[in-house]
C-alpha cells in the first residue's frame, strides 16, 4: 500500500472504512469515499487507459478533473474521470482503450429507457 | 550537449498539444503554415481542442503557438467559441433534470 500516512501540511491520514473494488477483475482493497485514482496508485496501478491513436498508456495528469487523461470505465460506463469520483463499495472499474465502450451495467444510461443509474 | 539539444529540437515536433485527440506541435504548426490563424481554424483542420476535454487544457498552448508564429499578439487570438455546459456533464441531466453525482 502506498499512501502518505504522515502529510507535512494536510496532518495524519485519517481513518476511513475499507472497501473492496475490483480493478480488470482482480479485487482490491480502497477507503471508501476517496477517488478511483488515489485507490489505484495505492495499489500500484498506475496506467488507467490506453489511447485511441497511439495506444500509448496514460494515467493521471491534471487530477483536479479537467483534462479527462484518467478516464476509465466505471460499473460499465466510460470515460468516467477517475480523479473526481470517489470509491464505492463494489465498484467494477475496467483499463479503457481508446474512447471505450458501455458495458452491462452502463447499457441503461446510453438507452435511457429505464430511467435509472 | 550538443547533439542532445539536436535530438531535443527534433523531436519537439512529436510532442502533444493536445492531449484527448493526440495532436502533435507538429501537425498544429502545419497547419498555420497552411493558413490557420484562429484557434477555431487550427481545431477544425487538426481536431486539436474537440476531444473530451474540450480545450480546456491545450487552448493556451496553441493561442501561444500561434501568436509566435504568426507575430499577432497573444491578446488578438480570439479564444474557441465556446459552448455550454461548461463542465463535463452525462446527456442524462439534461434529460432528468437532475444528476446523481457530484457535479465536478
Amino acid at each position: 500500500m502506498k499512501r502518505v500516512i504522515e502529510h507535512p501540511v494536510l496532518g495524519r491520514l485519517e481513518d476511513a472504512k475499507e472497501v473492496k473494488i475490483s480493478v480488470d477483475g482482480k479485487e482490491m482493497t480502497a477507503r471508501e469515499g476517496e477517488m478511483i485514482a488515489a485507490a489505484l496508485f495505492a495499489n500500484g496501478k498506475n496506467v488507467f487507459r490506453y489511447t485511441n491513436k497511439r495506444h500509448e498508456p496514460r494515467g493521471v495528469y491534471c487530477g483536479i478533473g479537467r483534462c479527462t487523461d484518467c478516464v476509465m470505465i466505471v460499473n460499465g460506463v466510460p470515460n468516467v474521470r477517475t480523479c473526481v469520483t470517489p470509491v464505492e463499495a463494489g465498484m467494477v472499474i475496467e483499463t479503457q482503450q481508446g474512447i471505450g465502450h458501455w458495458g452491462e451495467e452502463g447499457s441503461g444510461d446510453r438507452g435511457g429507457e429505464d430511467g435509472t443509474h | 550537449m550538443k547533439m542532445d539539444e539536436k535530438k531535443e529540437m527534433k523531436n519537439d515536433k512529436d510532442r502533444l498539444i493536445c492531449r484527448c485527440e493526440e495532436i502533435t506541435l507538429g501537425e498544429i504548426e502545419q497547419a498555420i503554415d497552411e493558413g490557420c490563424t484562429t484557434l477555431n481554424e487550427v481545431k477544425r483542420r487538426t481536431r486539436a481542442g474537440m476531444g473530451l476535454c474540450q480545450s480546456r487544457t491545450c487552448s493556451k498552448q496553441i493561442a501561444r503557438i500561434i501568436a509566435q508564429k504568426t507575430g499577432k499578439p497573444l491578446s488578438e487570438i480570439m479564444p474557441v467559441t465556446s459552448r455550454p455546459p461548461a463542465r463535463p456533464v452525462k446527456i442524462d441531466v439534461f434529460r432528468t433534470g437532475e444528476s446523481n453525482e457530484e457535479s465536478n
